[in-house]
């Protein structure tokens, strides 16, 4: 996208006035997307996100700044006006810049963006005659599948010698709601299954057919859901998705972004027990072609399998560069951004408790009286105080030890402390499921993970009054 | 980019109407971190958006690369988006109204102001928050925003409209600490004109709104007259907005499907659209170019309107209500700043005869908690019990659910102290018979 040797002088205006690292980030983003409402093409788009963001770091302070004109002037001006917010004298100069070499993790070999739109839109109709076709009160049925092409480049330097990456991010997720209708009451379901991979692997591997009834039949039972209970239970939350209670709970408030400046329940942990020894967890982008993983993250650090919690103690956190200086510790692969209108930090990728012992069908029996959440919608998170909040789109009664009644509108909330001590059971069945995270960085894909597992005492949110 | 080349290249490639709207933003924000500008970023977008009609269908296409490419990239965008889409009922581009009202909302005072001026601001804040002293034990951050955008809209048939603004936005947070117990508190402000900000008043109730929540606990779930502070009104009444869509109702996915010219709200609620209003948040067209009005949406709890755009309009056998808004590659709906009518009470007026309630200061989780189609909604809250009709001890971690329309049905009233909120809702305190609250 720039030629080395505007890299160079851009790298040499930005440290003109004593800043020890600057960075180059350009991209090149085409995405595309087609969406299908009741079976029908509503829209089909293709959008292109072009720019570059430059960011000088003195010690622990930053300056950053993008634009979307990348010609030499308009690069140079802005490499100058962030510089000029240090006052120094200049450290070094860059006087020659090398290509990194890394391993690619998410290889791909049929690529999306070859695949034609019409391809996509049969594939999208599909999808959505079986979710249209589960009941006559599926009102409405909105099928979509989205795919990018992320050119990256970054340029940076911290010694006479920069380096220059060169990166390909490429994703694709498929959308299915179903809204089911019966007199005045409208109900809801969403699935979106994406993975950093080919065509075949959405057209071949994902179980397309079971998600599009699944997602169909979750609005149709919603409909007959009744109103979720409030007080304190315990809660039993299934495999794979249900893992957003970790990454919201604890993931966030173990970003650098937030323990770096003492911001975080978790700042001072390192060493700690904050869990209960049956957990474990792990953020790891480094799982080929999954959701969340990168060759490399948005600084050109390699991604890493960081291991968070080991047998209830915090071990690591995701640390980027920044804050990495500020703790003294090296960063580790973790930092993300949305795009080049975002500075990096700290970030989740593909984040999961590691899987217990226990058989999930003997936690769901031990339970005499809670909640079985085998879906969310998402949450979010004060990493400074650690409290917590998901929402359930999929929830049921269990009464002696057996799943009974579906319920809606259920939310849970807590503190990210309380929640992993009180952690007693971890099942055997470890799975992922897709997100889109919103943090300072903007949105990044993550993939959030977990087996079975049940936590003791969870506030439960809901307008059905008292759990009989 | 010359529009008009566009034009000639799209009518060229077969594309019988098209309309272009460039858009794009400079902005400065800085942010402090125990005295030290701790991040400075200068950003500088642009976006050209195109849409027109192929086929008799409409298609759209969006580059923020503005070069020699960019003309034919957006030409063939929009083929391929029309060649794809199976929806025959376009209203094709429009003309143009025959009037726009059209106000200078720039401040030249606030460009020009140095921006040492403005830095030296944030300091003086985050030195008021630090001065305050225990239990603030630590500023989170003090941030300085300022952004100047500017629209602009043409066609192929003759119509250029354009936009200028500028407007500051300034965030700060601060941590209080009393033993084992942390409590964060956020607040901002933003408009146009720095000189009128009271640094005093704001560090002063910022670090007031943290120490009043210590001791927070649960209180007994159950149903409770409840008092929402404005802000989280204006979370909840967003949702009411997005249903108030024609094109959600036509689909339907809203709570407000066959609701136009009923009641929908109780008779203390009134609603009015001001596109008009002058400031950071002023437009006066939609994306499809047509000018917009101020006007009712809800009069004395009745439901005057929805948001129409052309298209919706007529399958409704109705005018367009200038709501049209370009995203995702088609033409939706969408509404801009709303204010809903305050009353001349006092917040210690209006809660004065409740007895046992809530007030709830704070809701997160909104955004996964609300099932937008039925309006159902339960999320994470805080805030404060209210005793024999005053402010009683602090409430955290409780949920609060409900259902949007049955909020608004049994609104009691509001107080008189109104906030334009930065997310275009305008409101005060909102007084609700009875909500859930769960806790203990």
């Amino acid at each position: 996208m720039i030629s080395k040797q505007l890299a160079l002088e851009v790298l040499n205006a930005a440290l003109e006035t004593g800043g020890d690292y600057a960075e180059i980030y350009c991209e090149n983003n085409i995405s595309e997307a087609v969406s299908l409402e009741n079976g029908k093409v509503e829209s089909s788009t293709r959008n292109l996100s072009y720019g570059c963001g430059i960011r000088i770091l003195q010690g622990t302070n930053s300056v950053y700044g993008y634009t979307s004109d990348l010609s030499k002037k308009s690069l140079l001006a802005l490499a100058s006006s962030l510089a000029h917010r240090f006052t120094g004298n200049r450290l070094f100069t860059v006087k020659a810049i090398e290509n990194a070499k890394f391993k690619i993790i998410n290889k791909i070999k049929d690529h999306l963006t070859d695949v034609p739109a019409s391809e996509k839109i049969e594939y999208c109709k599909k999808v959505s005659e079986l979710t249209q076709g589960v009941d006559e009160r599926i009102v409405r049925c909105i099928v979509g599948f989205g795919d990018n092409k992320k050119d990256i480049e970054i340029w940076n330097a911290e010694g006479e010698t920069g380096k220059h990456f060169t990166n390909v991010e490429e994703r694709g997720r498929l959308h299915i709601m179903a809204v089911a209708k019966d007199g005045d009451n409208l109900q809801s379901a969403f699935a979106g299954p994406g993975m950093s991979a080919g065509w075949s692997y959405f057209t071949d591997k994902l179980d397309w057919k079971n998600t599009a009834l699944h997602t169909g039949k979750m609005a149709i039972d919603l409909l007959s859901a009744v109103e979720c209970p409030q007080g304190k239970y315990t809660v039993v939350i299934k495999n794979g998705w249900g893992g957003v209670i970790f990454h919201e709970a604890c993931g966030h408030s173990l970003e650098a972004s937030a323990t770096a400046k003492h911001m975080s329940v978790f700042s001072d942990s390192i060493g700690k027990q904050i869990a209960n020894p049956i957990v474990s967890a792990f953020d790891d982008g480094t799982i080929p072609n999954e959701w969340g993983s990168n060759n490399i993250d948005s600084e050109g650090h390699v991604t890493q399998n960081n291991q968070l919690i080991k047998d209830g103690i915090c071990v690591n956190f995701m640390i980027d560069k920044l804050n990495g200086r500020r703790l003294g510790k090296e960063a580790n692969g973790t930092s993300r951004r949305q795009n080049y209108k975002f500075e990096p930090t700290s970030r989740m990728s593909n984040t999961y408790i590691a899987a217990g012992k226990d058989k999930p069908e003997d936690i769901i029996k031990d339970t005499k009286l809670g909640i079985y959440v085998t879906n969310f919608g998402g949450g979010s998170v004060e990493p400074t105080t650690g409290n917590f909040n998901f929402s359930a789109s999929e929830a049921y009664i269990i009464r002696n030890g057996e799943v009974q009644e579906m319920v809606k509108g259920c939310t849970l909330i807590g503190s990210g402390k309380d929640i992993l001590m009180n952690i007693d059971r971890v099942g055997n069945d470890l799975d992922l499921g897709q997100g889109n995270c919103g943090a300072a960085s903007g949105m990044v894909p993550v993939n959030v993970g977990q087996p079975t597992i049940r936590v003791s005492e969870i506030t439960v949110g809901g307008r059905g009054g008292e759990l009989k | 980019m010359n529009p008009n080349k566009f034009f000639e290249a799209a009518k060229k490639a077969g594309i019988s109407a098209s309309q272009l709207h460039i858009s794009g933003s400079s902005s400065t924000s800085i942010s402090l971190f125990h005295h030290e500008i701790d991040s400075y970023s200068i950003e500088n977008d642009q976006t050209m958006v195109a849409s027109g009609i192929y086929d008799g269908k409409f298609g759209s296409c969006s580059t923020e690369k503005f070069d020699n490419s960019a003309i034919d990239f957006l030409v063939a965008g929009i083929i391929q988006s029309a060649s794809n889409s199976e929806k025959s009922d376009s209203e094709g581009i429009f003309e143009g109204s025959p009037k726009y009202f059209k106000k200078n909302c720039f401040s030249k005072e606030l460009s020009d102001t140095p921006i040492e001026k403005k830095i030296s601001l944030i300091k003086d804040i985050e030195d008021k928050l630090f001065a305050y002293g225990d239990p603030i034990s630590d500023v989170q951050t003090v941030t300085y925003a300022e952004s100047s955008s500017f629209s602009e809209f043409y066609n192929s048939f003759g119509l250029k409209l354009k936009n200028k603004k500028n407007h500051f936005v300034l965030y700060a947070g601060v941590v209080a600490t009393k033993g084992e117990e942390v409590k964060t508190n956020f607040d901002y402000d933003f408009g146009t004109d720095i000189s009128k900000f009271d640094a005093d008043a704001f560090s002063k109730k910022l670090c007031e709104g943290a120490i009043a929540k210590f001791g927070g606990t649960q209180c007994d779930a159950g149903k409770y007259p409840t008092l929402l502070r404005k802000n989280v009104f204006a979370d909840l009444l967003g949702y009411f907005l997005d249903a108030n869509s024609a094109d959600e109702v036509q689909r339907n996915s809203s709570f407000l499907i066959g609701k136009e010219g009923a009641k929908v709200a109780s008779s203390k609620v009134n609603i009015e659209e001001i596109p008009l209003l002058k400031g950071p948040m002023f437009t006066y067209f939609d994306g499809e170019g047509v000018a917009k009005i101020n006007r009712k949406i809800v009069d004395k709890g009745v439901l005057t309107t929805h948001f129409y755009n052309r298209e919706t309009a007529k399958k409704a056998g109705k005018e367009t209500t200038g709501n049209a808004r370009l995203a995702g590659g088609k033409m939706g709906v969408g509404c801009s700043t709303v204010t809903v009518k305050p009353s001349k009470k006092s917040q210690a007026e209006l809660i004065a005869d409740v007895k046992e309630g809530v007030y709830i200061t704070e809701v997160a989780g909104l955004g996964t908690g609300m099932n937008a189609n039925s309006g159902d909604f339960s999320c994470q809250a805080e805030g404060f019990m209210i005793r024999d009709g005053k402010l009683a001890e602090p409430l955290d971690l409780i949920t609060l659910s409900g259902n949007v329309l049955k909020m608004l049905n049994d609104v009691k009233g509001f107080d008189n102290e109104y906030r334009m909120m930065l997310g275009g809702v305008g409101c005060a305190d909102a007084l609700i018979k009875g909500m859930n609250i769960g806790g203990k």
